[in-house]
Parts: structure tokens; sequence; C-alpha cells
């Protein structure tokens, strides 16, 4: 788990809700080293990565959003599948 | 001194300066070993990041207006704050180690080919004045100067004339590249500059066009420069369409991504528009992308093993193994090849009209050999390709040689 500076400078979060009826926030890492830049979609391609191999079939959902307050959806998984 | 802007943020050097030496003054009470301790050369480093950074600062605020509470950061090179200060860039990122430790740096993003940004902690900065105060104007320049001949020994690195000169530090140009040129040359007609003498040098010629003139010719070149960008921004966004459709038919992807791969096309397929061309020329070069996409779509086809990797990844400027650049090796052999086959096809039909003739038939059998010669001829710089004009010289001595024993 990030520490918590690190979740408010994380440009995306991922929900995950898995089939045992749990939800667990993730929190992207946006960087590739220490000082670069942040890169928003490699966050993404992170999460996505979790997502797709890490927790693959243990979950029912999972959307990724902006993290921010009332950040938009930025994609979202149902069942093993990218919807959009 | 006169001064138009309204909500230009000018920072002192002076005032600066002194934060900057109280703040490692206080950091080295602050220590009990020697060893952690700044030293000369820490804090050498330390006023030169500085200067330069108020610098930049000043130069922005005179184009762009600056949020006072997020300031940009100070945009640099290690090899050119090496250079500055006379060391090495390992010795630079020591001292940058040292100051972050310190407090004194608060962040730093490394931006590959484009430098680093580094924050300093807005403690040294203080309090941001405005250059709106041109009614105080004499006093400020008084308190200025007596500030910098009390303290000059202190400030003798930091105001050395040659070093300013020497700085290639400065990539506000870069950053304000969408301000006007009028707003800049407005910009300097009226600012006398007095308080920013260590920027004098810096500053553009003011052009001795009228100013009806200039405004209009400045029009027309912004509209057209704006129309030319929205074309190129056009053609990157096609291609990107293109290869989606041809190459990526089932995946997905969100708008960061898709920017940052828009990006990369930018990069590396588009060369970043670093080469000028007409509208025509672009076109023909779109073109040639499309054909080269078709290429790997057919390629992609051929065999279910061949692959191609995420967008991202094949169209990434960094990407030589198999990445999009090396369709270009493709196109140029596809090209040679064609061009080959047409100089056959175009060598074969000479050397059967020269037949033809031979026999009296055809439509050039009234035709001397001169005449025919010379049609051929005309034929073949058509093409302006002259391995093909050397093939059909090869081809002619061959087809007349028997004619010739003949003779």
């Amino acid at each position: 788990m990030l520490p918590g500076k690190s979740q408010q400078e994380a440009l995306s979060k991922c929900i995950v809700y898995f089939y045992d009826g749990n939800s667990r926030t993730f929190y992207s890492l946006d960087k590739s080293h220490k000082n670069a830049k942040p890169n928003q979609s490699l966050g993404i391609r992170r999460l996505e990565k979790m997502v797709m191999e890490t927790f693959k079939g243990q979950w029912e959902t999972a959307i990724i959003y902006e993290n921010q307050t009332n950040g938009k959806e930025l994609v979202k998984f149902k069942n093993g599948r990218r919807l959009f | 001194m006169k001064t138009t802007e309204p909500n230009c943020l000018y920072f002192d050097f002076s005032e600066v300066f002194w934060n900057t030496k109280s703040y490692i003054d206080r950091y080295n009470k602050r220590q009990t070993q020697l060893t952690n301790k700044l030293n000369a050369n820490h804090r050498a480093t330390a006023e030169l990041i500085t200067r330069l950074y108020i610098k930049q600062l000043n130069q922005a605020s005179r184009f762009q207006e600056l949020g006072r509470e997020q300031l940009p950061g100070f945009r640099t090179f290690n090899v050119s704050l090496a250079t500055c200060k006379g060391c090495t860039k390992r010795t630079i990122i020591n001292h940058k180690e040292r100051l972050k430790q310190a407090g004194f740096i608060v962040r730093e993003e490394h931006r590959g080919s484009e430098g680093i940004e580094i924050w300093i902690t807005p403690e040294v900065l203080g309090h941001k004045k405005l250059c709106a105060t041109s009614v105080d104007g004499v006093t400020k320049i008084g308190v200025v100067t007596s500030l910098f001949y009390d303290k000059a020994k202190n400030f003798h690195p930091l105001v050395h004339e040659q070093q300013e000169q020497r700085n290639n530090n400065i990539t506000v140009h870069k950053s304000i590249s969408g301000v006007s040129q009028k707003t800049h040359q407005d910009d300097k007609a009226n600012t006398t500059g007095t308080i920013q003498e260590h920027d004098m040098n810096t500053g553009e010629i003011v052009p001795s066009v009228p100013q009806n003139q200039t405004k209009v010719s400045e029009k027309e070149t912004e509209k057209v420069g704006a129309e030319h960008i929205s074309f190129l921004k056009k053609q990157v966004l096609d291609f990107w369409r293109y290869t989606y459709s041809s190459l990526y038919p089932g995946l997905m992807f969100c708008k960061p991504e898709e920017q940052e791969i828009l990006n990369h096309i930018w990069a590396s397929v588009f060369q970043k528009f670093r080469l000028k061309g007409t509208k025509k020329q672009w076109e023909n070069h779109q073109d040639m992308l499309y054909k080269r996409v078709d290429m790997v779509r057919r390629w992609l086809e051929r065999n279910p093993n061949h692959w191609i990797p995420k967008p991202y990844l094949y169209f990434h400027h960094n990407n030589k193994r198999n990445g999009f650049g090396k369709t270009w090796e493709w196109y140029l052999k596809q090209e040679t090849l064609k061009n080959e086959i047409r100089n056959q096809i175009i060598i074969q039909q000479t050397q059967h009209e020269w037949k033809q003739r031979e026999k009296g038939e055809g439509r050039h059998k009234h035709k001397t050999r001169l005449q025919l010669f010379r049609i051929h001829e005309k034929r073949i710089s058509n093409y302006k390709d002259k391995a093909l004009e050397q093939a059909y010289q090869r081809s002619l001595q061959q087809t007349l040689k028997p004619h010739y024993v003949t003779r």
C-alpha cells in the first residue's frame, strides 16, 4: 500500500469490487523513477495490469477514476473485460 | 521609472540572496556535526540556482501572469549548471542532494531531454513585489543600490557579468511560446529596465517599422500560423485514427493514454515538426505514412505469429528495435523495387519498339532512328531517373549492335 503522501499525489485510483463482497481502493504510481515527471497513462497501465493479472478471476467490477473529488471515470472493467 | 504592467510580479535579487544566506546560516547553526553543515561550495550552488531562478521568474512575469501560489519551477540542466559553476555534473547532483536534505530544494522533477525542474523553498523567495509601484521607483532603486554596495563582498559571484552572458539555462521563452509577438514588443517598449539590469542582454530589439503596418502583418502571420498549426495537429490526429482502425481495432484507450500516444506520434513519426514544409508536402508525407501503416497491416495479416507492440511503445521515439521507425526501411525497399520493375518494363517496351521499327512494323515504322531515339529520350527524361537513363543506354547498345555489324 502506498504511503499517505503518495496517495495524495497519485493521479488516478482504482476501486476493485471483489466477488467475496469486499472492495478495495488502489492508487496509481505514476512515476518511472523517483524524480520523474508524473505520467498518468503509465499509472493507468499499471493499475490495468494489476487488475487483469494480479487479481485475475477475483473481481467482478473494477473502475479507474481520476484521483480528485468528483473525478471522472477513466476506465471500467467488468467480469474480466474492459468496457471503455 | 515607468511600468505599465499592473500585475507583473518582481522578485528583488538582493532580498532573495539575503534570504538564501540567512536560510543556510540558520540551517548550519542547527547542525551539531561539521559534516552535516553546508559548506561554501553548497552555498555557491544554492546562490547560483537562486540567481538563475529569479531571472527566469522575472522574465516570465513580464510575458505572462504568474500565479502567486503556484510559481513555476526553475527549469535547467545539470550540465549547464555545472558549466556555469565550473564543476562537474556529478558535483551539481551531489550539491542538490545536500540542499534537498537542508530543505532548500523542496522538489525536483526530471524531464529527460528537457532537463530538470527544481522548486526552492518559498521561504527564500520571500514576499513577491508588484512592478506596478512605479511611483516610489526612485526610492526602490536607492534601496537596491545601497544593498548592493553594502553586501558587495557577499554578492560578488552572483552578479558576475560574464556568467550572465554565458547563461543558457533560460527556458522561459520556450514555455511562453503561445504569447503573441505584439505583447513581447509592447513589454519591451514600456519597461525602463532600471531594476532589471541583469536581464538587459536578453531583450529583443524593437522593430523600426511603423506600428500600424506591424499590427496588420502580425495579425496575418498569427492567423496563418494558427491555421498551419491546426493543420499539423489534424495530420497527427488523422494518422492516429487511421493507425488505430488498421492496426489496433480491438483495443480501447482512455483520454490520458490517447494523449500520450499522440505525443509519441508527434515526436517520433512527425519529428516534432522540426522540418518546415508546405501543406502539399505534408500531405504527401501523410500518404507515405498511410502506405507504411498498410504495409504493417499486410505483414500482420500474413502470419498469426507476427505482432507489434502496444501503441505507446510502438510509436516511442526510443524504440529502435520494433518501433514504427523500422517501416521506413521497408518502404524504401519497396519503392526501390517498384522503380526497378518500372524501369525494366520501360526498357522492354523501348526494345520492342526498336525491333518493330527494324522489321518495318508498328507505329514508328516511318520514323528515322534519330526520331525514335528522341521520342524515347523524351519519355525517359520524364521519370528523372539516372538509373533508367543508364539502363536505356545499355539496352540501346545491345539492340543496335547487330545493325552496325550488318552494315
